[in-house]
């Protein structure tokens, strides 16, 4: 028998990567890990390097301070077009998508993952959104329970550095164990925040025959804040700061920035956990792509990974292999399932690639008779989160509604659309456009709606012929929003109109035919854009006939291997996944250390 | 000698007079570095900074638990050029661009004491023999419990709203806490011992730290400390880029008096005077029993910044040199 390379090889430095390294390196194992992109900023000078990038960038889309390689390529927004039904599929980005509807978020692949440009929310899950199948009838039930997840969701509060109050979030069933405060206290709600409390609290909006009393709900974030000295039995709680500048990101600052980038690193990334890691037998390769998973002879376990090392400019390095123990796959639910797919490992039950799910976020803006302070602060520091479960998820998607911080930013390219109005449709200069300006942009309020969508067998990646600059496939996309989604976009639209009603706002929202994600439902049109939230191709289950993993994220096909990650999610819910998929990481971790013959901790 | 507690508070206020006294010159150098270069000038700068404002914080907190009355306004900020607050007036500190000058002052500023250098309580030749007399002091004088008379809710507590680099507040509750901090401020700040590199990464468990005279002392050399570099061998390590073409070439110790009256110039640095007294001001409440005013300040310390570097991109005349925040003592 021949000795592993390492005890345990990690695909993927994103969150769960990161973490599962972290845990495991703390217990003394050897661990490996291999990410594709570059190390971006693993160093405060290479941090603010992409800081510059980012401001230097004409178009500041999530992934514009981060650099762009042939070899790891990932997908843009601004590669997201309208596709025509029955006509050719969408290439002129990383992903080939064949439609109906564009796939429309995006990721990274870099030390740090799309932590790197996430926005920090840290929402957990409902009770009711392990059970959908149970309660609803739809979208099927998780193999675990809030109760089995809740212990991981305060470790992951606390590695991912949570600033909320407990008060806060206690609604639709969320339960707390007694006496459990978060790391650190609420980041403060902006004025805007306040406003809409002042206006809206306690104020029902009627929906499916229902009325639901209005919560502007303060959003648990991934960001520090104000420790609070009664966390963890009252040792309190130390933020964490930037890597290689433990001084810097202490606290928000307030930069405005936290997509695409955090300056001060007061927004968690992965790097940080990544720089944890390395107190451990932890090693990190970067530029290191995985490329097989190779199989034994009986096909029961992994006996290594190849990966391709590359160094832009020069031709790729021949493949390396190396073994382990374990294997964990931490890409994400599209890496993830494409190297299953290129292996033709962990798929006994046809799902790995299909249930793609992302929450379609859909937006509608608005004009405050007063103004509201827009673009001060994080991008959204409250929510809607009162219609994130009830009786109508039978019939139609359940959401939350992020409210905006920064006006109309995306949803019409505030503040630069402004200008160019001033300008070239009303004719203002100077002062004039100053005073202009100033009256508007502060006025302007947005909602996001995050969706949930179902699980489809339909929406699913696949292998494209076509190459990356390594050889390798890239991803084939078929995506579409059911009626179940559409339904949901409709009450969205809905509650949008009688909020700003309530508001006293003047609706400004405008989707056309035209845009990428414009989908119509009994003769309205509705437009998405991605989350960037990459969930279900990987699913998790108690049946190996119809699942990937089982509860611990274990491969029913490899006994020693773990695909980890968002891509486990059986459904997608309402809440952003990052802190889901963290905890998900940590019961992995524990299963893992069980494995290797660890005592669980 | 101190040898009264009430000669005790007075050499506290004069510590809180001191520490403040750094902040303004630290902070025209830092802001004059711009956003996009020097970035590792900057942040040393800035860590340096954090931690003043920790040592104010422990100063106020040592004189709050002697049942002292803080002072930081008008009365007692120095008006620039100034020699440190009781000091041996054996060099001046100026409000300067990040600059060669500006660093031999900064390391003036933090000259750890010599081996065997006395104690001194007035006309100190550097800022750790005062310590040393004040912890002297403390030591003799707080050994009598009935002279910590201060009220706790004066004090401002660790992992709260105040939070500081690579160090935290202590609460003050009698001689042993107050050693603790005034120990964290000489230990911060000027070193001990002959040692380069300071206590924190031991507290810490973090990347090592260096004493503020040697982190000046490394920006000077352009060349960074490395674990078993002496005073005496200097730094060994990398090179530090030091772009001084880069810096916003901000004239020497600006006054508001530079601009004629009426001038949008004279408006903005008079603005920018406003903001440095509501600062004070804030800062005088937070230390006077309001610790939590101590957030509502840092509105003020950005407010600040922006308008400093505003004035910082204004030239004053053909010699390219700019204006510069005035930090008048509030009247």
């Amino acid at each position: 028998m021949t000795v592993a390379d390492y005890d345990v090889v990690v695909m993927g430095a994103g969150p769960a990567g990161a973490l599962v390294a972290a845990e495991l390196g703390a217990a003394g194992r050897s661990v490996l890990v291999l990410e594709a992109g570059p190390a971006a900023g693993r160093t405060w000078a290479d941090y603010q390097a992409n800081v510059d990038h980012y401001l230097a960038a004409a178009v500041k889309v999530p992934n514009s301070p981060y650099a762009t390689s042939g070899d790891a390529p990932y997908p843009s927004v601004l590669d997201v077009v309208p596709l025509t039904p029955g006509g050719p599929p969408s290439d002129g980005g990383y992903f080939v998508q064949e439609g109906p509807l564009p796939f429309a978020s995006d990721y990274l692949r870099s030390a740090g993952g799309t932590t790197m440009h996430w926005l920090g929310t840290c929402l957990r899950m409902l009770p009711a959104d392990f059970e959908m199948g149970a309660r609803y009838g739809v979208g099927g039930d998780w193999p675990l329970g809030y109760d089995e997840l809740e212990p991981y969701y305060e470790r992951a509060e606390r590695e991912l550095g949570v600033a909320a109050e407990v008060a806060d979030q206690e609604y639709l069933g969320l339960r707390f164990r007694d006496g459990y405060v978060y790391p650190m206290h609420r980041i403060p709600p902006s004025y805007g925040d306040r406003r809409f409390a002042e206006l809206l609290d306690g104020v029902p909006v009627h929906l499916d025959g229902a009325d639901v009393p209005i919560v502007v709900s303060n959003t648990p974030q991934a960001r520090n804040g104000v420790p609070n000295p009664a966390y963890d039995g009252g040792r309190g709680f130390e933020p964490v700061g930037a890597v290689g500048n433990p001084h810097s990101g202490l606290r928000c600052e307030g930069n405005s920035s936290c997509i695409p980038i955090c300056p001060a690193q007061a927004k968690y990334n992965a790097l940080k956990t990544l720089h944890r890691a390395q107190r451990g037998p932890v090693e990190v390769r970067t530029q290191a792509v995985v490329s097989r998973v190779v199989l034994s002879p009986d096909r029961r376990s992994v006996r290594a990974l190849e990966y391709i090392p590359y160094d832009d400019g020069s031709p790729p390095g021949a493949p390396e292999r190396v073994t382990a123990e374990l294997f964990v796959l931490a890409g994400n639910a599209i890496e993830n399932a494409k190297l299953l797919l290129m292996s033709g490992a962990a798929n006994g039950s046809d799902q790995v690639g299909r249930n793609l799910m992302d929450h379609p976020f859909m937006m509608c803006w608005a004009l405050m008779p007063e103004s509201i302070g827009a673009f001060r602060g994080p991008s959204s520091t409250a929510g809607l989160e009162m219609l994130r479960d009830g009786p109508f998820r039978r019939r139609r998607a359940a959401f939350r509604a992020e409210i905006a911080n920064w006006g109309w930013d995306f949803a019409a390219f505030a503040p630069y659309a402004d200008v160019e109005e001033g300008v070239h449709a009303r004719g203002l200069s100077g002062e004039a456009l100053r005073s202009w300006l100033a009256r508007r942009i502060p006025r302007q309020i947005r909602l996001g709606f995050l969706l949930e969508q179902l699980p489809l067998r339909s929406n699913r990646v696949t292998l494209d012929r076509r190459t990356d600059g390594l050889g390798l496939p890239r991803p084939h996309i078929a995506y579409d929003l059911d009626t179940y989604t559409r339904r949901g976009m409709a009450a969205a639209r809905e509650c949008a109109t009688q909020v700003f009603s309530l508001l006293g706002a003047s609706d400004a929202t405008a989707y056309g035919p035209t845009d990428a994600g414009y989908v119509t439902l009994d003769g309205n049109g509705y437009t998405y854009h991605g989350s960037g939230h990459l969930v279900g191709t990987h699913r998790m289950g108690d049946d190996p006939a119809t699942s990937v993993v089982d509860d611990r994220q274990r491969s029913w096909d490899h006994e020693n291997l773990y695909v980890v990650g968002a891509g486990s999610s059986p459904t997608i819910a309402t809440s952003n996944p990052t802190l889901t998929l963290t905890a998900l990481a940590l019961r992995a971790a524990d299963g893992m250390l069980a494995d290797l013959g660890e005592e669980r901790p | 000698m101190i040898d009264t507690p009430k000669a005790l508070r007075e050499h506290l206020q004069t510590a809180i007079e001191i520490e403040w006294s750094t902040i303004p010159p630290y902070l025209c150098a830092l802001w004059s570095l711009g956003d996009e270069h020097n970035r590792e000038a900057a942040a040393c700068i800035r860590d340096v900074v954090m931690e003043e404002m920790l040592h104010l914080t422990l100063a106020a907190n040592v004189l709050n638990a002697l049942g002292g009355d803080p002072r930081i306004d008008g009365s007692t900020v120095p008006r620039y050029p100034a020699s440190l607050p009781h000091s041996d007036r054996s060099f001046t500190v100026s409000l300067q661009r990040f600059c060669p000058e500006a660093l031999e002052t900064f390391r003036c500023i933090e000259r750890p004491a010599l081996i065997g250098a006395p104690p001194q309580d007035d006309h100190y030749a550097t800022i750790a023999q005062f310590y040393e007399a004040v912890m002297e002091a403390v030591d003799r004088i707080g050994a009598d419990p009935g002279v910590w008379t201060g009220h706790e809710s004066r004090q401002v507590a660790p992992n709260t709203q105040y939070y500081g680099g690579g160090g935290d507040a202590v609460v003050v509750r009698g001689r042993e806490s107050a050693l603790e901090a005034l120990t964290l401020i000489v230990d911060e700040g000027e070193g001990f011992d002959g040692s380069v590199f300071d206590g924190d990464h031991e507290i810490l468990g973090e990347a090592e730290e260096l004493a503020h005279y040697f982190r000046f002392d490394e920006l000077a050399r352009g060349r960074r400390y490395v674990r078993g570099d002496t005073p005496s061998s200097g730094p060994s390590g990398p090179p530090i880029m030091v772009d001084y073409d880069a810096v916003l070439p901000m004239r020497p110790d600006p006054r508001v008096d530079d601009h004629p009256r009426g001038s949008e110039l004279r408006a903005m640095a008079e603005e920018c005077d406003a903001t440095y007294a509501r600062l004070l001001a804030g800062l005088q409440a937070a230390f006077t029993g309001a610790p939590g005013g101590l957030e509502a300040s840092v509105r003020d310390m950005w407010a600040l910044e922006y308008q400093a570097v505003a004035l910082m991109h204004v030239p004053l005349g053909d010699d390219g040199e700019t204006a510069g925040p005035p930090f008048t003592p509030p009247a």
